[in-house]
């Protein structure tokens, strides 16, 4: 066996019985053994803010203060903020730009945050997002991995007038925005149909 | 990547772009995943990466390989993600400027899985059942319905395929 034959023989069944260890091999092979060696990144990458696909699955069914899934990894962030290079939101104001989903995909419009001493001050506004039909309503969230705060309803049933949506929380700390289509059915946790979203993002 | 795609790509040419994304995301996303541990701020990872080489796509060299300088941006911005959540979620007692222990082995996870998606499917498919999953011979053959001897042959195939496009590691 040639030093290349026991090279690729180790690669592929690790070290030989009594023979002796190489570490450089044993990281390739731990390397090989390792989830995140083969893991799937975001299929697209988007560089225009415009309506991306989500990830194809399902996402679960979320709890108010709590939304799981993963499709908003794969939203492109375009932010129009105010920021500095510190990636510190601005006491004054800042501007998102918010993009429809496969649900709505000809939604667009931005969300205007400004910090008051009531909490934090929302303005939305949209076009191309449908009015809410009756029994139906959408709501806007703020949201951080795994962890979402209403900030407001509206149904735009007589116009797209901005919307004035309101936090509670520090928006620097639930980065993404979410609107989503709710019945009314007395159930107060979010639906799984997110219409827009948008996130506030650093500079590079 | 050839040196037209190269040139577009410096010039910040969005389907150049996308075609960098297409080659280096795996090995990327693998890298940040590693790092982080979670696939969410992976994926984040992933598209800030790669935000951040098309607004800098002006300063790459083309005549340097692609590669390193890519994983320079993925590294540094795997490094921000965790030490924000270091700074969120960690008591004040950690350290978060530390991050994981993965870093000393994330140039090679990057070279692995460029190395990886360079092989056809079948070999790929073969190596990854036999490392991730654990499979022996001739479970492979049993899951991919081919006879076990194709295995034998395909597996050794591909390993000696993925030792020469891995060589320059063991000799770093």
């Amino acid at each position: 066996m040639t030093p290349e034959d026991r090279i690729v023989a180790y690669l592929e069944g690790g070290p030989p019985e009594g023979g002796a260890r190489d570490d450089r091999l044993d990281l390739l092979r731990e390397i090989l053994a390792e989830p995140a060696t083969w893991a799937e990144p975001p299929a697209t990458l988007q560089l225009d803010g415009t309506s991306t696909p989500l990830d194809e699955r399902p996402p679960d069914r979320m709890r108010r203060g709590v939304l799981t899934g993963v499709a908003a990894a794969l939203l492109l962030t375009i932010a129009l903020a105010l920021m500095g290079g510190s990636g510190e939101l601005p006491v004054e104001e800042a501007v998102v730009a918010m993009a429809g989903t496969e649900l709505a995909p000809d939604a667009n419009g931005t969300a205007t945050l400004r910090e008051t001493p009531s909490g934090w001050y929302i303005r939305l506004d949209v076009s191309g997002l449908p009015p809410a039909s009756e029994g139906s309503y959408y709501e806007g969230w703020v949201w951080d991995r795994g962890e979402g705060v209403s900030i407001g309803t509206f149904h735009l049933r007589g116009g797209t007038d901005p919307v004035a949506l309101w936090s509670g929380v520090d928006v620097a700390e639930y980065p993404t925005i979410w609107v989503t289509l709710e019945d009314e059915d007395g159930d107060a946790s979010a639906s799984d149909r997110v219409m827009m979203m948008g996130e506030l993002a650093e500079g590079p | 990547m050839d040196r037209e795609t190269l040139d577009r790509f410096r010039q910040g040419d969005e389907t150049a772009v996308k075609a960098v994304y297409q080659r280096y995301a795996g090995p990327v996303f693998s890298v940040a995943f590693s790092l982080l541990g979670d696939p969410d701020m992976a994926a984040d990872v992933t598209q800030q990466t790669f935000i951040k080489a098309w607004r800098a796509a002006s300063t790459y060299d083309p005549d340097r390989s692609l590669g390193p300088w890519i994983y320079a941006i993925a590294r540094r911005t795997a490094i921000d993600a965790h030490r924000r959540r270091s700074f969120r979620d960690l008591p004040l007692t950690s350290d978060p400027a530390t991050v994981g222990e993965g870093l000393e082995t994330a140039w090679e996870i990057f070279e692995v899985r460029l190395a990886l998606e360079q092989l056809p499917e079948d070999e790929r498919e073969v190596i990854r059942l036999s490392h991730l999953v654990g499979l022996t011979h001739g479970e492979i053959a049993t899951v991919l319905d081919i006879p076990v001897g194709t295995v034998k042959s395909r597996s050794h195939r591909a390993h000696r395929r993925l030792r020469g496009l891995l060589k320059h590691l063991e000799e770093a």
